[in-house]
Formats: structure tokens, sequence, C-alpha cells
């Protein structure tokens, strides 16, 4: 386990801010961290394990500093991973976080839903309501009807193209759903 | 009075002329005349040429005012002819005349400038005048008066001179006789224009060759005169002038008439209204200019030279001065409302206008202005051209195509029958185009080719105004009379009013501006470029409600969340104060903006209900009553949000990710709401108004109740109004209605304290005189007080020189 370079932290913030925006400052700085005995709440802070990147309370941090380094599975939560050229992207477990500082988000349509959890990007009849202001590539997160967060991905047209479209086009790219849970078990 | 249906009768032929001189007198007949000096006065009254009028104008002038001529001629022949100058006779009817020993009756006689009661009387007539029923009728009576003050003048001339003043006196009136013969000539030419038009309109031309005068007064009468006369007597139609080749054209004489009347008419039009063009900016007539304009505008604004009206008109609409702007705008407006009376294109013509106006001023201009727009009206159905024209179309071919099958389903039919149905359509489409070409409806493309026009002026203009509230002051610029942002309330109306007629195109850029009005109080302490436009809360609630607005009505926007404008409306509640701004405005934004929607984001709603339930605990019942009924609403759509009602702080699972209410978060979606509690459903229940307690007692038991019946107040703009009423005459109610342990647990029960036990009404007048009593009580301590430690003071001094006396005479003694 270690900290981020500084490339890297550069990289994983640059794609956070896509989802959350300016409300970056709540994930990284503001956050407080109830957990451990200490009775200061502490900060959360990024470390990186075996290319991926985990969320997690300082607190943690220092305790898991006594598990031998191959032997530490995991700590925390996982938000994303490195590929071996450098790149980094979010996986489904950063979920949680990403729904509760979303800036973006779509509501989906109880028909759609499942479409969505088998993996396929979504089209505009899919869509129940659609946050304004939305710019292409924007990172979006989508919700159910009863406010659920079921998955995210990129915005394909802004919001303002969105009412131009015909029904059949793709409003979101498929980046991550919670169904990935049960598909890709073994990848996670 | 017999004289009532008298026929005009020609007067004989006067008696031949002897002067006055040559006339000789003797004593009986002097003592006769003064006997009988009522009847005398007659006599010397008669003025040859001022009668020669009067029976000439008798001859024109129609049986009621010939009836008024008479009567008051006859009142006014048994006045005294005696008066000094300067002074105005009384009526008799007034004040009853004295009779001295030696017979002779005087009249009483009061000391008044003519010249100021004339003007005076004249310019308080004349506003009066302005708005003539029948303009004959006005000149009439102003014939009347003009009559009876020229007796008197003629009276006046004809004394007997005795001082040298009286020949300061005669120049005066010789000039006020010229006044009075205008004047008089005014409303001749006024009558014998209206009584036929068509042979008399060279008269136009001299009565504006006469209000070319120099006198004030004459003037203005002239401009009233003529406008009176123009609006009776312009045709309904535009003139149109003969071409050359028409001219040249041998034509009737009926037609020949008609041309020269009309081209009479319409010179004589030009220069009256380039005259009142002229006149509207020296500032002695700009009200009357003013005036005449306008009611020209709203009277005839079918006719050639509304150009230069509208010009006019509009230039002035946003004048300082409240009588001259109020008429502006209503003239526009009575020109937006009576479409029919014009067509659609002085509409067009206006709404141009009026934008150029607001470029002009770069949008400082007071906010009457706008405010006729919101007068204007559209069609229906002005945003979807093409449908309507499909709909013709295939209307139109299934009607064909019915023909057609239906003459296919027959058996073959005669070859007659056959042409006779074509015939039959043939002759039908006919008819309906000769009906098109002769009925004066309007081309419904021609009617939606101008709306449209007039609908981009007006958002043209909308849009300039909020890009200038937008853009960030540069030092250079001025604040105008108006404030900074004076255009910005009415547009903003404006916008809302025309939703649903906005293109879809202009929505982003519109909703883009809205955001940053709205946001903009709040982000001065972290944006470097500093936009330092401050807006008033009243001002963002409107931008909110606007948006919202917007996106509702336009259809294919439905389910388009708007996120930046909640984030607003959270902040803007905090910041409201209950005198500074609107409540009202309030109570709407959170009806469109909550209540209406459909759909919420949990966190958010649940962020609101927590801060409305605090925002109800600060302020009068009427914003706590609108608050909670909103609060009801929210809970009662968003089932999930009811943990709210539940005593676990942390939420339990329903909290989502943020496990700690935080309250001074500025995001909704951010605060944790869904963690909290509300604690104070149970203050407000303790509330010392009885709906507002009721109500809080309701919430909080919502979740026990399966039977959600709905309360009186449907919206929470109904429930602010009725207690906004209901608060200025609030009486706090009597302890028969609660149980008495609450009562006396509320010690903070406002002043009316010893009044709790008595009778449910209140008697103001003894609240009164209590308080007046205990106020006097008052007065009197501290005058008290004040007297004593004067009086100490005094007494204090009376002490020192005493002693210093004594001292003084211990000095002189020892010395």
């Amino acid at each position: 386990m270690r900290p981020l370079d500084e490339n890297e932290t550069v990289a994983v913030f640059n794609k956070l801010h896509k989802f959350v925006g300016n409300n970056l400052k709540n994930i990284v700085l503001e956050s407080q961290a109830h957990e451990g005995p200490e009775t200061n709440p502490g900060r959360y802070c990024f470390r990186m394990q075996k290319n991926r990147v985990y969320y997690v309370s300082e607190s943690l941090v220092k305790r898991a500093t006594n598990v031998k380094r191959d032997k530490l599975v995991s700590l925390g939560t996982q938000i994303g991973k490195f590929t071996k050229s450098g790149k980094f992207h979010l996986t489904v477990q950063c979920l949680n976080l990403l729904a509760a500082n979303a800036k973006h988000k779509v509501w989906l349509k109880p028909t759609s839903e499942t479409k969505f959890l088998y993996g396929h990007s979504l089209k505009k009849d899919g869509v129940g309501r659609i946050t304004e202001g939305i710019q292409v590539n924007n990172g979006v997160v989508v919700f159910s009807m009863s406010d659920v967060p079921l998955g995210f991905g990129d915005a394909a047209k802004s919001t303002v193209d969105y009412r131009k479209m015909d029904p059949n086009g793709i409003v979101v790219h498929h980046h991550a759903d919670i169904g990935e849970y049960l598909r890709m078990e073994d990848d996670l | 009075m017999g004289k009532k249906k008298q026929k005009i009768i020609l007067p004989p032929d006067l008696p031949p002329e002897v002067p006055d001189e040559e006339v000789e007198v003797s004593d009986e007949d002097l003592d006769f005349v003064d006997q009988h000096s009522d009847y005398a006065n007659f006599m010397s009254k008669i003025d040859t040429p001022s009668l020669t009028k009067h029976v000439s104008r008798v001859a024109d002038a129609n049986e009621g005012a010939l009836e008024l001529l008479y009567e008051k001629k006859l009142r006014k022949k048994f006045e005294n002819k005696e008066k000094e100058e300067n002074t105005l006779e009384v009526d008799p009817i007034d004040a009853l005349p004295l009779k001295t020993a030696d017979g002779q009756l005087y009249y009483r006689r009061v000391k008044e400038p003519k010249e100021a009661a004339e003007e005076s009387g004249e310019s308080i007539k004349d506003p009066a005048l302005v708005k003539p029923t029948k303009a004959e009728k006005r000149l009439k009576t102003k014939k009347l008066r003009k009559e009876a003050k020229k007796q008197a003048k003629e009276e006046e001339v004809q004394q007997t001179p005795q001082e040298e003043v009286l020949d300061e006196v005669k120049k005066d009136l010789t000039a006020e006789e010229a006044n009075e013969k205008k004047k008089y000539k005014f409303a001749e030419l006024g009558t014998t224009l209206l009584a036929d038009p068509e042979s008399n309109i060279r008269l136009l031309k001299e009565m504006l060759e006469l209000s070319k005068d120099g006198d004030s007064t004459i003037v203005i009468l002239g401009l009233k005169s003529l406008l009176a006369v123009f609006k009776d007597i312009i045709p309904g139609y535009r003139i149109r002038l003969p071409t050359e080749k028409e001219q040249e054209m041998k034509v009737s004489k009926d037609v020949k008439k008609m041309r020269f009347y009309e081209s009479t008419l319409l010179s004589a039009y030009k220069a009256y209204v380039q005259k009142l063009v002229a006149l509207q900016q020296q500032t002695a007539y700009q009200l009357v200019a003013t005036r005449c304009l306008c009611t020209l505008v709203a009277a005839v604004p079918h006719f050639n030279y509304r150009e230069s009206l509208l010009a006019a008109v509009v230039k002035d609409i946003s004048s300082q001065d409240d009588v001259i702007r109020k008429l502006c705008c209503s003239a526009v407006k009575s020109l937006f409302t009576n479409e029919g009376k014009h067509g659609g294109e002085v509409t067009v013509e206006a709404v141009r206008r009026i934008a150029e106006l607001v470029k002009s001023h770069n949008c400082q201009l007071h906010p009457d202005s706008l405010e006729v727009f919101l007068s204007l009206s559209f069609d229906e159905d002005l945003g979807k051209p093409e449908r309507s024209d499909m709909d013709k179309k295939a209307k139109y071919k299934n009607f064909k195509k019915r023909k057609g099958s239906d003459e296919s389903n027959q058996k073959p039919e005669n070859d007659r029958k056959k042409s006779r149905k074509e015939m039959m359509s043939k002759t039908r489409e006919e008819v309906n185009a000769d009906y098109k070409a002769v009925s004066s409806d309007q081309d419904p493309q021609e009617r939606r080719k101008m709306q449209s026009q007039t609908l981009s002026a007006v958002f043209q203009t909308f849009f300039r105004v909020l890009k200038h509230t937008v853009q960030p002051k540069s030092e250079g610029s001025v604040n105008g009379a108006f404030g900074s942002h004076p255009l910005l309330d009415p547009c903003l109306n404006g916008i809302g009013k025309f939703a649903h007629l906005i293109d879809l195109d202009f929505m982003a850029d519109l909703m883009q501006c809205l955001r940053k009005l709205a946001g903009n109080g709040n982000k001065s302490a972290d944006s470097s470029e500093n936009s330092s436009c401050q807006l008033t809360v009243s001002e963002r609630l409107r931008c909110c409600i606007v948006a919202f607005k917007v996106m509702r009505n336009n259809l294919d926007a439905l389910n388009v969340d708007l996120q930046e404008f909640f984030i607003q409306l959270y902040n803007l509640i905090l910041e409201y104060q209950p005198g500074r701004d609107d409540g009202d405005l309030l109570a709407e934004a959170l009806k469109i903006m909550l209540c209406d929607e459909r759909q919420h984001d949990m966190q958010r709603a649940a962020a609101f209900i927590k801060r409305l339930a605090t925002f109800a605990l600060c302020f009068r019942p009427a914003e706590s009553m609108a608050a909670l009924v909103t609060v009801k609403h929210l809970l009662q759509k968003n089932a999930k949000c009811r943990n709210l009602l539940e005593n676990d702080a942390g939420g339990g699972s329903v909290a989502g990710a943020i496990a700690k209410f935080q309250p001074q978060v500025l995001d909704p979606n951010l605060c944790g709401a869904l963690a909290s509690v509300l604690w104070e459903l149970n203050l407000l229940m303790k509330h010392y108004h009885p709906s507002v307690s009721s109500i809080a007692a309701t919430i909080s038991t919502m979740n026990a109740n399966t039977n959600q019946v709905f309360r009186v107040h449907a919206s929470p703009q109904q429930a602010y109004t009725e207690l906004l009423k209901e608060n200025e005459s609030f009486a706090t109610p009597s302890a028969i209605k609660r149980t008495n342990n609450k009562r006396k647990v509320s010690d903070s029960v406002p002043v009316q304290g010893p009044d709790l036990n008595s009778s449910d009404e209140i008697d103001e007048n003894a609240i009164r005189s209590k308080l007046s009593q205990h106020f006097s009580l008052l007065h009197d301590i501290q005058e008290n007080e004040r007297l004593r430690s004067e009086m100490d003071h005094t007494r204090q001094s009376l002490n020192l020189y005493e002693t210093y006396k004594m001292q003084k005479k211990r000095k002189a003694r020892s010395n």
C-alpha cells in the first residue's frame, strides 16, 4: 500500500471531477471519518495497492500498515484501478461515493432499468428525468425513480440536444452498474 | 319659459343709426329710465355686430342649443349694466340687490381680476373638456360662457368713461375682445364643421390658422377643438390620395367633391399632427399636446400618419412626469387590446419602437414602459404554424377522398350526375373564395406573420434587458434615475406570461441567463470576475419562478430537472426578510417549485422540508402557514421523507450516504436532511395562532393516520394571503377556545394580557384609553422628575448666592 504520487493523484481527481464537479472538495477535504477509537473525526485519503485505488480513512490506514504488503487484499472502498498503460478507470464500487456528490443525474423509467443493469447504454425513451445543464462527456450518475443509484456513465448529448433527439438515440454511455456485482463477480 | 319650441324668426330691420350724442334725453325720460332700469338696460346693450352674430349663430345652432341660448340671454338681460371696471357682478340669484331710498337698485359687486378668473375658469374647464362625449355639447357650453362674458364685456365698453384708468382697461379689453372673438370663432367653426363636414372642410384650414396665435390659451383651445373635430370627422378607412393618372381621368362631381374633401382633410390633419409633435417639446404645451396625441392614437389608429403619432407617443412612454407617462402607457395599452381597429401592423410598429427605445436608453427606463407588453395577446397556436396548415390540407384531402369514395361506392352513375357533382364542388369553392375576398376578416396567414414579428420584437427586448442585467457593471456606467435594474421585474413577468411561445433554441440561452441572475447574490465571495449586480431577494425569486414556468410550459421539456434553481431557492429561504421582501412571491415560488413538481430527489425534498420547518418558526403566522402547507404537500408526496417524523436521528437505513445533518451546507442534496428529525413541529404545536398549531399537529401525526384528509388551504399562496389579511386584525383567542394548561404555559402571549378572560371581542377603545392613561402617567412622572431636578438646581444656585453674599458682608465688615 502506498499513497498516490503526483500524476496519479491528478488522474484520479480529474476523473472524479468529471462526475462530482465542485463537490470534489467534499470528498477529499471535508468528509469526516467517525471510524476508529479516536474522539476527533479523521479524514479520508487515497491509497494505492496493486494498481487499485482505495478511498479510506486515515485511522484505518494506520491499522492497515500492520498487515503485510502481499497479504493485504483491500482496504476501505475501492474507487477504481489503473490500467497497464497508466489510465485510471472508475469502477462500480465507488458508486455510493459518486451518487452522494453527483452533479449530473439521470433517472430511469422502471421499464428500462433492467436493460441498463445488463450493461446496455441508455436510450432516450428510457429516461424519466434528467438534470438541466449537462454538457457532452460529462459524468452522469444513473438512478432509478426511487432514487436508488444504479450506475454511472458518460453523457452522449447535452441536455439541450437531448430535447430534440429522436427517442432511439443514446443518451448515456454505460460505464458501470450494480449488475456487475453479479455478472462480473470475478473481475471486481 | 315659454320660448321653448320657437321657430327661428329673423329679427326685424334695425332702426336707422343715430349717433349717441345727438339724442336728446329729457328729464322725464331719465326718470322713467331710472325707474324701469331693468327694462331699459336692454336698450343700451344692443350691440349691432354682436346681435347679427347672435342671429346668425342662432340660425345655425340646433334646438337644444337654441333654448339654452335664449335662457341665458334672458337671464343676462336683467342684470345691471352699471359696473366698475374689474368687478364681477354676482348673479342676482346668489345675492339679492339693494334698493336705496332714491329707487336705485344696487347689485352686489365682487372685486376680482377678470383676467385670472377667466384664465382659471378656462383651464379648469378645459381639462374636463378634453374628453367630450359630444363635441357639440362642449362647444355649446363654451359658446354660452363666451357669450355671457362677451355681454359683460360689452357693458363695460359702453360705460361712460370717467377715469383715466379706463384707457388702459380699454386696451386690455380690446385684447380680451380679440381673444373672445377668437374663442368664439373656434366654437362657430367647430359646429359648422361637425354639422356638415363635406361642404365645410375648408373651415379646418381656418381653424388651423387661428390656432397659430401667440396667446397660449388660444393655442390650447385651438388644439383641443381641432382634436374634437378630427375625432368625429375622420373616416374609418385610410385615405389614399389619387395618383396622377387618376387625377387626369374624368370623374363625376361627387367623386370630385369627395376627392377635394379627402385631400383637404388630409392636409389639415398633417399640419395638425406636425404642430402637435412640435409643441410636444415645449414645456408649456407638453401636457396638452401629449393628451391630444394619445387620444388620436387611441381613437384613430388606422388612419394616415399614424407612424408619426406613434413615434411621438412612444417617445414619452418613459417620461419622468407621471401624468404624461400614464397617458402614453394607457394609449399604447388600448392600442394593443383593440387590435380589431387597426389590424396587427400598428402593434408591430409600436412594439418595435419600444424595443428601439429600450436599446437606445440602455435599459434605463421606467418599468411602466415594459408593462404595456403584458397587455399584448397572441394566438394560442402561434408556436405551431405548420400543423394547422397540414390539418387544413389533410381535412381537404379527406374531404376529397370521401367524395371520391362516395362516388366510387355508388353504382356507376350516368355522366350527368357526376358532372353535376363536380359543378357543385366547383361552385362551392368559388363561393368560398368570393366570401373570403369580401369578408373583412384578416387572412390568417397575414395575422400569424404579424404576430410572430411582434413576438420576436418583444422577446428581443426581454433578452436585451436580461443580458444588460447579467453583464458586470463597468466603472463608467451611470445609474439611471430609475435604479440599477428597473426593467427587470416587468421583463421577467412578461417572459413568464409568454413562456409557452418561446422557441427551443432560445431556451438554453435563457436558462443560462436566469441561472446567472438567480445565483448572483451568492457568488460574491468566491468569484473573481466580480459581477456586481446585486439583485434583491424578490428579483431572484422571480427568476426562479420564471425558469420553472418556462420549463413547464414547454411540453418537450417536461422531464428536465432544474437543480441550480433548487439550490438558489434553498438559500433564498434563508435570506428572506418579511418587511423587505415579498411574501406573496415566496409563496408562489414554493408552490411552483415544490408543490407542483411531480418527482423529487429524496435528499432534496427532505432538505426543503427541514429548512421550511425551521423557517416556519421565525416569522409571522402567514409565512409559517405557507411553509407548513408546503411541508405537508412534500411529506404526502414523498413517502420516504416520513422518516423525518420518526425519532431516529442518524436516519437509520434510509439516510443514504450522508450520516449527519449539516444545516449550513448550501446544497440541499448534500446536507443530509434525511438523517435529521423534525423537532420544530413540537414547538409549532404550541404556536399562538390556532391554524398554525393545528396544522403542525396534523403533520406530526401523519405517519399514524392512514386517511389523508386535505385541509382547507390548497396552496401556500392562499394560506399566505389569508393569514396576512387576518394578521392585521388579529386577536388572541380567548381562554374558552383552549385548555387552561396550554394558556398558562405560554407566557409569551402578546400585550393584551388583562383582556384574556374577558369577552372575545377586545374593545379597542378601552385599550386605547388604558394605554393613553399609562403613557400620560409616564409622561407626568418624567415631567415631575425634570422639574424636580430644575428646582434642585435653582435651589443650589440660590444657596451659593447666599453664601457669597454672606462672605461679602463678612469681608465688608472686616474691612
